[in-house]
């Protein structure tokens, strides 16, 4: 009951003060002037079996343009299978796949309290065969950052029958892949979570790492020690200046 | 005990609802304006420097909001009246303004006022009244301009007046005059001036007097207009109109784009009112603006109206006191000194552009991979027609009673998407309302064409395919625009010239005149509250009774002002010359 009291009061003195110095009717405008959102049509491909989205659910975001600009609570969603954004316009209801190249990073509002951080990278490493751009998870930013590539194969086929018609199905998968991005600025792929492959990343720093991980008991099997042991490496490996 | 406990908790809440309010109304109060001149008497043609001051009526303090302010230099007899635009940066802003040669004798009126100023009508802006000479007049009469009242308003006002120390009051020409202005214990930014002493001419406004006004100013509440604050940039507010019935038309959607060689398009739908606001963002800047109504209904007559920022809701008619004034022997002196300045080439002021200024964003039309046709690659084309045949294969266009349609045509399917639905075009950046207006262009005029041929949004705009053309010589400008269309001018941002006090020992000709009126002018005066503040400047042949004026204000909203004057001697008869 007494909390109720103060909470009352709380509120009378918040709208007796707020009564007062409010003259101006300052429109606030910024969502009304926000950058507009490009890209086309997205028709969405059923003939998969699986989730072809890292959020099935509609995610209220924001987004932060190539531009410079942000532009806030858009319901999108981010496809793996095409690593592409896909927005759907509440106005008319229509889902479009926003240009890659406008977008710069996103956060997806997943669950209350829980916000996801994308950014678009440019991966243009001796491994890949050509330079291009994905979105990735932003996990660990530092002198030595990690980001995950959600990505969404095709791992098998299949031939079904619905309502007595035999139609062909690609059988889809996550199949996340980690970068390292190194102090030179350079991004290294990372396929699957092993100690050898995430030691073979700093060549130069090998034994250091290694005694490092030991000292932590960190074996790097899951994505939470490559976490770790990443947050480990700006702390005490490849120190912030 | 536990009743004292209680009493304390509700002192802590009412303290941080307090907190919360206080914080919430600096950012909720009035604008207030003040800007400072170099002098009070000009003669046509030179410049008159200035700086503005945008400050929160609440707390004093520099206001943050609005980003762009207004300046108007007005007389009864002068139509047009001087405009200029001006960029504001944490409240402040300084530039010059060249006042044309062709300008009659008489007082004028300088208005400063930001669009949130004009949600309260023209009595919030700031007045102040200047006399401009005309180089070529010389009887001049004027009537003095009733003096700024200021009584008891100043102790209403708390004051900085930081003493103006010069090393001594008399000087001899072109001398070195060295300035200490005393500490205070407060950061503050000031505008120094020092210029001849007018005498009578016209009161120079303070801002102590400034502010003082506004405080005695009845407090009128009562919001006049909704504008809305330029705290990005400029906004351009219009009005969709139906010209049949003169009634407002709400959702609109006016589209915005300008010449350029990318596909440009901003748009606002327009309110119950009929208003729309389109912010205007430095990429506008001195460029030609292109407005048009989407999707106007075939049987409809709607035009764009935008409102003129600059246009003052009352006219100007100076209140003058009937005592007329015969100074013909400042003013004359002032004559023949621009005179002399315009007759030797030797200039003493060093005149600097200051560098501006951040770089722009394009809103462009898409930020996606397009296909490209450059015509000149081809055999010669007469039409666009034409070249849709020969060169595009997915577009299509059809000929109804000498009216022209384009439709997408799906790459897949090879059928066309939507026949009731036509692909927007944009020649040289800019939306184009009708097709007839560019089928006239030929391969001679085309340098490129963009095509999308898939369903395109921007922001809530669904477009069935984009073809942007870019011609040769900006085709745009030769067409007609529709009865929906509008095009203006957006001005520049002024930023004027920025004076400089030279040395005059470093005139290698010892028999070239050297006369000014303005000595010094120091827009952006720092105060860093721990050491006194110093500038230096010279006296020029002009010999006469100088003012040092400073007007500025502190981090904590106190208005700064003082004033002293020094004696430069006279040994050049300026009328016997």
């Amino acid at each position: 009951m007494k909390y109720c009291i103060y909470f009352s009061f709380l509120l009378i003195c918040i709208s007796i003060n707020g009564q007062s110095n409010v003259t101006v009717p300052a429109l606030e405008k910024d969502s009304f002037f926000e950058s507009k959102l490009t890209g086309e049509s997205f028709f969405e491909n059923k003939q998969y079996l699986g989730d072809q989205y890292f959020n099935n659910d509609w995610a209220i975001s924001d987004i932060l343009l190539s531009s410079g600009e942000m532009v806030k609570n858009k319901n999108l969603k981010y496809n793996g299978l095409f690593d592409e954004v896909i927005w759907m316009n509440s106005s008319n209801y229509g889902k479009y796949k926003l240009d890659k190249s406008f977008i710069s990073e996103f956060w997806l509002k997943i669950a209350p309290g829980s916000t996801l951080h994308f950014k678009r990278i440019h991966v243009d490493g001796p491994n890949e065969s050509h330079p291009f751009d994905i979105f990735v998870q932003v996990k660990v930013e530092g002198k030595v950052s990690l980001y995950i590539h959600h990505k969404i194969t095709i791992t098998g086929e299949e031939n079904l029958y619905v309502n007595n018609n035999l139609y062909y199905f690609n059988r889809i998968g996550k199949m996340p892949v980690y970068y390292i991005k190194l102090i030179t600025n350079r991004y290294v792929k990372m396929s699957g979570i092993r100690l050898s492959s995430f030691l073979k990343v700093f060549p130069e720093e090998k034994k250091e790492i290694t005694k490092l991980l030991k000292e932590n008991h960190l074996k790097i099997k899951t994505e939470n020690d490559l976490i770790k042991a990443i947050g480990l490496l700006n702390k005490q490996v490849f120190l912030e200046n | 005990m536990k009743l004292f406990k209680k009493i304390k908790f509700i002192l802590v809440i009412q303290l941080v609802t307090f907190a919360f309010c206080a914080m919430n109304a600096q950012d909720k109060g009035k604008e207030i304006a003040f800007l400072q001149t170099d002098r009070t008497v000009y003669v046509a043609g030179e410049s008159l420097f200035y700086k503005l001051y945008v400050l929160d009526e609440a707390t004093k303090k520099c206001s943050n909001r609005s980003k762009a302010g207004y300046i108007i230099l007005r007389a009864a007899h002068l139509n047009p009246p001087i405009m200029i635009r001006v960029k504001i940066e944490a409240g402040m802003s300084n530039g010059s303004i060249v006042l044309p040669d062709t300008l009659t004798s008489g007082v004028y009126q300088i208005v400063a006022y930001t669009i949130e100023m004009k949600n309260f009508g023209e009595q919030q802006f700031f007045h102040k009244e200047i006399v401009i000479a005309n180089r070529f007049e010389k009887e001049f009469k004027y009537n003095v301009l009733n003096p700024v009242s200021i009584g008891n308003s100043i102790s209403k006002c708390p004051t900085l007046h930081p003493e103006i120390n010069t090393d001594k009051t008399l000087y001899g020409l072109r001398e070195k005059v060295k300035v200490i202005l005393n500490k205070i214990d407060l950061k503050g930014n000031v505008a120094v001036s020092v210029y001849e002493d007018p005498q009578k001419l016209v009161s120079d406004k303070s801002i102590v007097e400034t502010l003082s006004e506004y405080v005695d100013a009845p407090t009128d509440s009562n919001v006049l207009t909704c504008y809305s604050n330029e705290n990005k940039s400029k906004i351009l507010r219009g009005s969709v109109i139906d010209s049949k019935t003169s009634k407002s038309v709400r959702n609109a959607k006016v589209l915005l784009s300008c010449v350029d060689t990318i596909a440009n398009l901003q748009y606002a739908v327009s309110d119950s009112n009929g208003i729309f606001q389109l912010l205007l963002n430095n990429y506008y800047d001195g460029k030609e603006l292109f407005l048009t109504i989407k999707d106007m209904p075939a049987n409809q007559s709607w035009k764009i109206e935008t409102e003129d920022e600059f246009a003052p809701s009352e006219k100007w008619s100076p209140s003058l006191i009937s005592e007329t004034v015969d100074n013909n022997e400042y003013i004359n002196k002032s004559q023949k000194i621009v005179y002399i300045n315009k007759s030797y080439p030797l200039n003493t002021v060093e005149i600097v552009q200051p560098i501006t200024d951040t770089p722009f964003i394009c809103p462009k039309l898409f930020n996606c991979p397009v296909k490209s046709v450059y015509p000149a690659e081809f055999v010669a084309l007469d039409n666009f027609q034409e070249i849709a045949v020969e060169l595009l294969p997915l577009v299509s266009i059809s000929q109804n009673n000498g009216k022209y349609r384009a439709q997408m045509i799906n790459a897949t399917n090879k059928m066309i998407y939507n026949y009731n639905v036509e692909p927007v075009f944009f020649l040289d950046g800019v939306f184009v309302d009708n097709i007839n207006k560019i089928i006239g262009l030929g391969s001679d005029q085309i340098k490129k064409i963009d095509v999308i041929d898939t369903e395109r949004i921007f922001g809530d705009l669904v477009f069935q395919g984009i073809i942007s053309i870019m011609s040769k010589s900006n085709e745009i400008r030769n067409t007609i625009p529709a009865i929906q269309s509008k095009r203006l001018k957006n001005d520049n941002f002024n930023t004027g010239i920025r004076y400089v006090s030279t040395d005059p020992g470093s005139i290698q000709n010892k028999n070239i005149p050297y006369f000014k009126q303005l000595l010094y002018w120091n827009p952006d005066l720092e105060i860093n509250g721990t050491y006194p503040a110093s500038f230096e400047f010279y006296t020029s042949d002009n010999s006469a009774k100088f003012i040092i004026k400073i007007d500025g204000i502190s981090e904590d909203g106190t208005p700064i002002s003082s004033s002293t004057g020094i004696i430069v001697k006279n040994q050049i008869n300026t009328s016997e010359k």
